[in-house]
């Protein structure tokens, strides 16, 4: 075997090993060094030679790919992730054909579509789901996925935090608090709208807090405009109620000086 | 006109019977007319040739083509082998009458290149109507190579019509990704050479192959940095239209890609009735996505029947706001629905009918318990008051429907509709539909073509010496008129 190829297998069987054992920062240190061993190789992206060891090189660069991403979870660092996810895409896009699938190739793309929606960017996530086949979209951890973003855009918000409950795999559970804490930000300011008032135990329920205590806190901090009063929360809704009796002139005068425009046009 | 005169001048061949004579006929009618057209350098010419082939092509044979490249290119030259080549040989006897006949004719040879890509795309246009698709890119492919070479804005509405029937037969064997390259590389070039017509075609046969892949983000990316100007052909602006809507629809700017689809099926000429029914299938998902119900007639156009019928019975879920009913409807057409690429989008309607349902009940309710509305909107998940509140809830924050909860009754308590004349509305609405019209006039004036030479002919002496006399006459006349009012 090529002596840099067996370097590459050897420092990476020692990522694994620290990776086991928890080892953050080793894990990081161990990484960055294979990226840099990783570009001596030609036939990886972008440049996709024919070397005689091809296929070996692109497994064992698909694998190393996949575990930097799976580690970006563990410390929790979004934009490693995204940096890793998109180098990793061209192993299973264009280089797919030539390589036998990868078992965990369904379970991140479902971690990257998960991230997609933790960070609200719904219309990437699309683009995404559009690339996907449709035995794909039969998987169950991009099922997942798919049926959280439908209950998100519905508002069915009690089924989006039940849903944390049968994660496909444990390195969603990141993603999913994180999920946990927009859907309370969505359920409160749903709830603003459409109730006039809500007794505190409700409140607690709805937006998932385990104490009285915590729900205070939080509406301190985000809602300060709620009013507690007698064991309830006051929603502030007496603006929108009142028909707006003055005349929006600003804009009538824009309208009106661009017909004049226009008319003096026509010749 | 210069045309006409042309046509005298070509001794007539009709002394054979057979139909083949005419169509060469024509043919030879065509080169002359690019020939005085590259000559006087005028780019219409060269387009109504294009139009006058197309017109030909269903009687395009074999036996005529070999004739035709004989009478146009020198034999011998590398151009007419390599053309000659993948023209079948076909009855001896036809080609040979139709030599003799053309050799007594002193066949004009200029060999210009206009008439080298002419004969490319004639032949390309032949193979891939005869269905030989492996020979017909050996011959595009040459044929690019070739407009590579030449840089003139004649060839230009030749060459844009190559790099179509390029990117079509390489589609139709499967291919495309292959020529992405290629078609990219083109691009360059014709920027480079400021061939407005090239860049357009192939920025759409660009964003056709993207699409053709699902490659939406990198379709955008390309239509954002790629040049943009007015456009020279009604033809490629519909479809770009087309692709942008496609593109917008996709990443959910539905607003965007409504305008654009509609103006696409709008501006499409009658006879596209494919393209116009993608267009408005895509349109009418759209719609829908966006919470409006096109109407009927929509559905009952021309010719349109047969393929909308899907998307009409979708639309009627969704219009009753029938979860179930949509379903069905939804997995009884899913094999038309994956073949027009559009399921992905039939999956996102699900919260539109929804929402429909919540808007029906809410306006035939003024106070309706939660329970009670799971029931109707038929919602099958394992809570289903719990879901339908936090629905509701999350509809009264979009604004769809006007109403409160109580969480305390469970109940669901619908507001008053106040008059709406007395809001702004309908200024707003007036003011949208003037916008529009006053756009149009706009767009109607700056479309007007004038022919480009009219105004520039050259005054002989005897006119100017005329004009002036004439102007002198004004004059005295203006002159005299003058002191007789005094």
């Amino acid at each position: 075997m090529d002596p840099k190829l067996t370097e590459v297998s050897q420092r990476f069987d020692r990522f694994k090993a620290a990776i086991t054992r928890k080892d953050y920062d080793s894990c990081t240190e161990l990484l960055s060094h294979l990226k840099v061993l990783l570009t001596s190789f030609r036939s990886l992206p972008p440049l996709f030679e024919n070397t005689p060891n091809a296929i070996h090189e692109l497994t064992l660069a698909r694998d190393i790919y996949e575990h930097a991403v799976l580690l970006s979870v563990k410390i929790e660092d979004q934009d490693a992730f995204e940096r890793d996810f998109f180098q990793l895409k061209p192993y299973y896009t264009d280089a797919g054909s030539r390589l036998p699938g990868s078992p965990n190739e369904y379970m991140i793309l479902g971690l990257n579509l998960l991230r997609l929606l933790v960070q609200n960017r719904i219309a990437e996530f699309h683009t995404e789901l559009e690339l996907l086949s449709s035995t794909a979209l039969q998987n169950p951890c991009i099922k997942h996925a798919v049926e959280l973003e439908q209950s998100f855009m519905e508002g069915a918000y009690n089924r989006v935090l039940s849903a944390k409950q049968n994660v496909p795999h444990e390195t969603y559970g990141y993603f999913m608090d994180l999920l946990a804490k927009t859907v309370r930000d969505e359920i409160a300011g749903c709830s603003e709208k459409a109730y006039d008032y809500l007794s505190i135990n409700d409140a607690r329920q709805m937006l998932l807090f385990t104490s009285d205590k915590e729900l205070l806190q939080y509406i301190e901090e985000e809602h300060p405009e709620w009013e507690i009063k007698n064991g309830s929360v006051f929603f502030q809704k007496a603006k929108g109620a009142a028909p707006c009796k003055e005349i929006p002139s600003l804009q009538l005068i824009n309208q009106t000086l661009s017909y004049a425009r226009e008319l003096e046009r026509i010749v | 006109m210069t045309e006409d005169v042309e046509m005298k001048e070509l001794p007539s061949n009709s002394l054979l019977s057979s139909s083949t004579p005419s169509t060469l006929h024509h043919l030879k009618e065509i080169a002359s007319l690019i020939e005085t057209g590259a000559h006087a350098r005028e780019v219409r010419r060269i387009l109504r040739a294009v139009r006058l082939t197309m017109a030909l092509r269903r009687k395009l044979k074999a036996p005529v083509l070999s004739a035709f490249l004989n009478f146009v290119l020198t034999p011998g030259s590398d151009v007419h082998a390599r053309l000659n080549s993948f023209l079948p040989m076909e009855d001896d006897n036809e080609m040979e009458i139709d030599t003799v006949s053309s050799v007594a004719q002193l066949p004009v040879k200029h060999s210009l290149p206009e008439i080298e890509i002419y004969c490319y795309l004639l032949v390309l246009i032949f193979l891939i109507d005869k269905k030989k698709y492996d020979e017909a890119k050996a011959c595009s492919s040459a044929s690019i190579a070739r407009v590579k070479n030449v840089n003139r804005r004649t060839v230009d509405v030749l060459a844009s019509r190559l790099y179509f029937y390029y990117s079509l037969c390489y589609e139709l064997t499967g291919d495309l990704a292959e020529i992405r390259g290629n078609l990219l590389a083109l691009h360059r070039i014709a920027t480079l050479r400021h061939d407005e017509l090239g860049q357009e075609t192939l920025l759409n046969l660009l964003l056709r192959n993207y699409l053709h892949y699902n490659l939406y983000d990198q379709a955008e990316k390309l239509r954002s940095k790629a040049p943009r100007f007015e456009a020279h052909s009604n033809q490629q602006f519909c479809r770009y239209l087309f692709y942008l809507g496609k593109i917008r629809t996709i990443q959910l700017e539905y607003t965007d890609a409504k305008e654009s689809l509609l103006q696409a099926a709008r501006k499409a000429p009658v006879a596209a009735l494919g393209f116009r029914v993608q267009c408005n299938k895509w349109a009418i998902i759209v719609r829908l996505l966006l919470g409006e119900i096109p109407e009927r007639t929509v559905f009952m156009q021309k010719g349109m029947e047969k393929a909308l019928r899907p998307y009409f019975e979708l639309t009627n879920a969704v219009r009753i706001g029938d979860l179930e009913l949509f379903k069905s409807v939804a997995e009884k057409f899913s094999g038309t629905f994956s073949l027009d690429r559009t399921h992905n989008l039939i999956v996102r309607l699900r919260h539109n009918v929804i929402r429909t349902g919540l808007r029906n009940i809410s306006i035939s309710y003024s106070r309706i318990s939660l329970a009670d509305v799971a029931k109707k909107l038929r919602l099958d998940s394992a809570n289903p008051v719990a879901d339908a509140e936090s629905i509701v809830a999350k509809a009264i924050r979009d604004g769809a429907i006007d109403a409160t909860l109580d969480h305390a009754n469970g109940w669901m308590v619908s507001k008053e509709t106040g008059d709406i004349y007395s809001t702004n509305e309908p200024q707003m609405a007036f003011n949208s539909r003037i916008a529009f019209c006053l756009n149009m006039h706009n767009e109607a004036v700056r479309a007007l073509r004038f022919p480009p030479n009219s105004h520039k002919e050259k005054e002989s002496a005897e006119k100017r010496r005329e004009r002036q006399q004439q102007e002198q006459e004004l004059a005295k006349h203006i002159a005299e008129e003058d002191d007789d009012e005094f």
